[in-house]
């Protein structure tokens, strides 16, 4: 109840004193600048799924506020709508051109994604420009606010719409976070490979975050164009762009309290701008918080001197721009650089960010108390394997370029082993597991399950299947708690649809998710440590995360690649009762793997590999005895030396 | 050659290294060894300037060097063999070797001559090198890599060498091989800090060893004395 208070308190309080602020303030232009705030906060919650949650550079956010401004405007005009159908159509189109852009353009990563979105904007802000039978062109559109159910609406209406939307847009939206979704988006950030590995759906999801994001900005946009009731192309462009993105990275990523504050500055900022004695006020002040914030950090050793010293410097240039400068607005972007540059440098996490910390030390909110753990008779119900062959591969080969990492491999995997894989460094061990899991596509040859094709060349589609993986180098979802990682993967238990999501009637399947990933930690001896994030946990337990993650698909094949890499020998002792769980539950295990002790004590059968072809296959004592192995692989046991004097040169 | 005092050191808000103490004689094999997480790679990388210690005094050859850029630490004699190897996959080998004793050769001209004395000798012990001294770094085999990145070490001539999870993810018999080169270095007389989990084998060319628990040496002697240890025994060398 306290944390709820907590949490939520603070939305209701500002909510409700945003919501009373007509009745008490008559000011017409104050109300205004609250209406834009209300605007900008959708428009930069919409930018913060694609900047904060995907971690992409979004140039063409811009463009979806033009897009809906004008759909908007031209429905209202041209078609006669009212203003629910009109905002609808804007929200619409966003979600539609966002969808259509983010189909090639998420095919591209960082500089070249950012470079994509920028064509879009340019593309947009000149279609609007020269398609000038529909638009108007440069001449602008001229509108009327419709009324809304026959009633014309006041200033203080419109301002109550505005926020009434802010505030739902807000609410859906953390629904939406605090869901599978939310998770997802943060764990293709952190590992895309992996996201597509426990069969979520990378790619899917980025489009999806993508559209919705663009959808708001559509919305933003229908609003914008009822408030200013006049469009021009001219207003959306990458002037705008840049000071969106200085609301978002100012007010904090990944937040949506960051959003609002980053809408708050860029309402205020223009204000600022226009006065210059407001102005020195404010550079001085952000001059001598930069200096503070530089010095405690430097006394703290938290930051390096350059991090401290670049927002002082930044922030000097502009105390001694307002001395010097008459017009202050004719410089406003150079400012805008010179602050994106000071918050970039000094306060990477924003001010929400900055704050958080602080305040999460002033009132501490409890964890919600988690769930009793599942049984895990009911999350992996055992299974009476039959010895029949699960997995078959058939004359499998991969080439890339001349060489032929893995040349013509048959294998046949019964169901209920733990069938061992091992051979030297660069014999094709890795290869394999990524043709199996889908991560590279097969030159030739087949893989089967269950007498079925496996797909190739997706690992989303491999995941579905029922095969699952772990890696060699580790694939955490860093940023996301051992639970969450967990969660991510979990299959079979999200199946509410989106809306009802959204509306936050999800909570029961989501509990029922904390249950089940609690229960899976507990196989692994991580139940502790449920709330730390992976990138906090020991390298042992990273280890042991990978599997239990794989366990949440409830796969029939469990591939295990090297899970005892680095692992020093107390945790390859727990490693290998870990094994043993997991097979007493029936599920059939490829274990790769060069600590022979952990194969010899695991494995039924084991597939030795040279070359990418085998040059051996039985059970751990026979192959071990195999000349062949012996002189590729295992090499002859090392004399005791434990007197640390220089042994016999290498032959 | 290298101490080590009270060393603190950690990422962001949490402390890896509580108190470290630790010292390597001139020309021996010093075994560092313990569990996961117990911070022997955050002591490499505090020692070679990876991370900022923020307590404590680290002395190469009696100079003080905590705090110090890595570049300026590995130019004063200290050559890190990292985790995971983290050779420069697209340059060639060779290449890969110049840049070992990048800090010691002139930057334009010349510097091929006067690096081939090295050059030979780290061929010399690693012959496999030589046969793919053009080839991408990045397309060697796990075992190759690892060579490299000692031979890169060796390039510098350092007075001391950090040599992080050597056998890390390699065949038994490519293991064999890196303790043998490590048995013929110490032969040659080179200082060496070396952390692996494989603890017995560590132990076998040691002439002295420390183990981490929690940040900080538990326990530390001579390979006898700590295979007599009875706690040592049970929980790292199985």
């Amino acid at each position: 109840m306290r944390r709820l208070l907590l949490l939520r308190g603070a939305e209701l309080i500002v909510f409700a004193f945003l919501a009373t602020i007509p009745l008490l303030v008559v000011n017409p232009y104050a109300l205004g600048l609250l209406t834009l705030l209300a605007i900008y906060g959708i428009l930069l919650i919409g930018l913060d799924v694609t900047v904060g949650y995907l971690g992409q550079v979004n140039l063409g956010h811009v463009a979806f506020l033009g897009l809906g401004a004008y759909t908007a405007g031209l429905a209202v005009t041209k078609l006669g709508l009212g203003m629910a159908p009109a905002l609808l159509a804007a929200m619409a189109v966003g979600l539609l051109l966002g969808g259509l852009l983010a189909l090639p353009a998420l095919r591209l990563e960082g500089p070249q994604f950012a470079l994509a979105t920028l064509s879009f904007a340019a593309l947009s802000t000149t279609a609007l420009n020269e398609l000038e039978s529909l638009t108007g062109g440069a001449q602008g559109l001229s509108l009327t606010r419709p009324p809304v159910f026959g009633q014309a609406l006041t200033p203080p209406g419109f301002y109550w719409l505005c926020m009434a939307l802010l505030a739902m847009v807000w609410m859906l939206m953390r629904n939406l976070l605090a869901s599978q979704w939310g998770r997802a988006f943060e764990a293709l950030r952190d590992s895309p490979i992996a996201t597509d590995a426990m069969g979520v759906g990378t790619y899917r999801h980025k489009v999806a975050a993508f559209a919705l994001g663009s959808a708001l900005g559509g919305l933003a946009g229908g609003l914008y164009a009822f408030n200013f009731q006049y469009l021009q192309p001219q207003s959306y462009t990458y002037d705008l762009m840049i000071i969106l993105l200085l609301g978002v990275v100012l007010g904090g990523r990944k937040s949506l309290w960051g959003a609002f504050v980053g809408a708050s500055v860029i309402v205020l900022l223009p204000n600022l701008l226009s006065n210059r004695h407001l102005f020195q006020i404010f550079s001085g002040a952000g001059f001598a918080a930069a200096l503070a914030a530089g010095l405690h950090g430097l006394m703290k050793k938290t930051v390096r001197p350059f991090q401290a010293l670049a927002p002082v410097v930044a922030m000097g240039l502009l105390v001694i721009g307002g001395l010097l400068v008459e017009n202050t607005e004719d410089w406003r972007k150079a400012i805008f650089a010179l602050m994106l540059f000071s918050v970039v440098v000094g306060l990477p996490e924003g001010l929400m960010g900055f704050l958080s910390l602080f305040l999460a030390k002033l009132f501490r909110v409890p964890h919600a108390p988690l769930p009793e753990p599942s049984d895990i008779e009911t999350i992996l119900p055992p299974r009476s394997p039959d010895g029949a062959p699960l997995l078959v591969l058939e004359d499998l080969k991969r080439y890339f370029g001349g060489v032929k990492a893995v040349d013509g491999l048959s294998m046949t995997v019964r169901s209920g082993t733990i069938h061992g894989l091992i051979g030297p460094n660069g014999s094709g061990k890795s290869t394999v597991v990524n043709v199996i899991s889908g991560l590279y596509t097969p030159t030739s040859g087949r893989t089967l399950l269950r007498g079925s094709v496996l797909p190739t060349g997706s690992l989303f589609r491999v995941a579905q299947s029922g095969v699952a993986r772990t890696f060699q180098n580790l694939q955490l979802f860093g940023e996301l708690t051992a639970l969450e990682n967990v969660m991510v993967a979990l299959k079979g238990v999200y199946r509410s649809p989106l809306p009802l999501v959204l509306l936050g009637l999800a909570r029961l399947e989501e509990r029922r998710a904390q249950a089940d990933a609690l229960c899976l930690l507990g196989r692994i001896g991580l139940r502790d440590q449920a709330l730390t994030k992976a990138k906090d946990l020991t390298y042992g337990a990273q280890r042991f995360l990978e599997i239990a993650r794989a366990l949440a698909r409830k796969p029939d094949l469990l591939i295990l690649d090297e899970p005892a890499a680095g692992l020093a020998h107390p945790d390859v002792v727990q490693l290998i009762e870990i094994i043993k769980r997991v097979h007493q539950r029936g599920i059939t295990i490829i274990l790769i793997e060069h600590h022979m002790d952990v194969v010899s004590e695991l494995c039924d059968t084991v597939t030795v590999l040279d070359y990418g072809k085998v040059i051996a296959e039985g059970t751990p004592d026979e192959v071990k005895r195999h000349p062949k192995v012996v002189e590729a692989y295992l090499g002859q046991p090392p004399e005791p030396d434990a007197s640390g004097a220089p042994a016999p040169e290498p032959a | 050659m290298l101490q080590v005092e009270d060393l603190h050191a950690g990422y962001g808000a949490s402390e890896v290294l509580t108190g470290t103490t630790l010292t390597v004689k001139q020309g021996t094999v010093v075994a560092l060894i313990g569990a996961n997480g117990a911070g022997k790679t955050t002591t490499m990388r505090a020692i070679s300037g990876g991370i900022k210690p923020s307590r404590g005094r680290v002395l190469l050859d009696g100079k003080e060097v905590q705090g110090l850029d890595a570049s300026r630490i590995a130019r004063l004699g200290l050559a890190h063999a990292p985790e995971g190897r983290k050779v420069f996959g697209p340059l060639s080998v060779e290449d890969n070797l110049l840049l070992g004793a990048y800090g010691r050769l002139p930057k334009f001209f010349g510097y091929r001559a006067k690096a081939q004395a090295d050059l030979d000798r780290v061929y010399e012990l690693f012959p496999r090198l030589r046969d793919r001294a053009g080839q991408a770094s990045g397309t060697l085999s796990g075992g190759e890599q690892q060579m490299l990145a000692i031979g890169r070490a060796l390039m510098a001539r350092p007075k001391v060498m950090l040599l992080d999870e050597p056998s890390m993810g390699l065949a038994p018999v490519i293991v064999q091989e890196v303790f043998r080169t490590i048995r013929r270095l110490k032969a040659e007389g080179i200082t060496l800090l070396l952390v692996e989990q494989f603890a017995k084998s560590a132990l076998e060319v040691a002439d002295y060893a420390y183990v981490m628990e929690h940040g900080r040496i538990a326990v530390e002697g001579t390979p006898a004395e700590l295979s007599r240890n009875e706690r040592v025994l049970a929980a790292y060398l199985g």
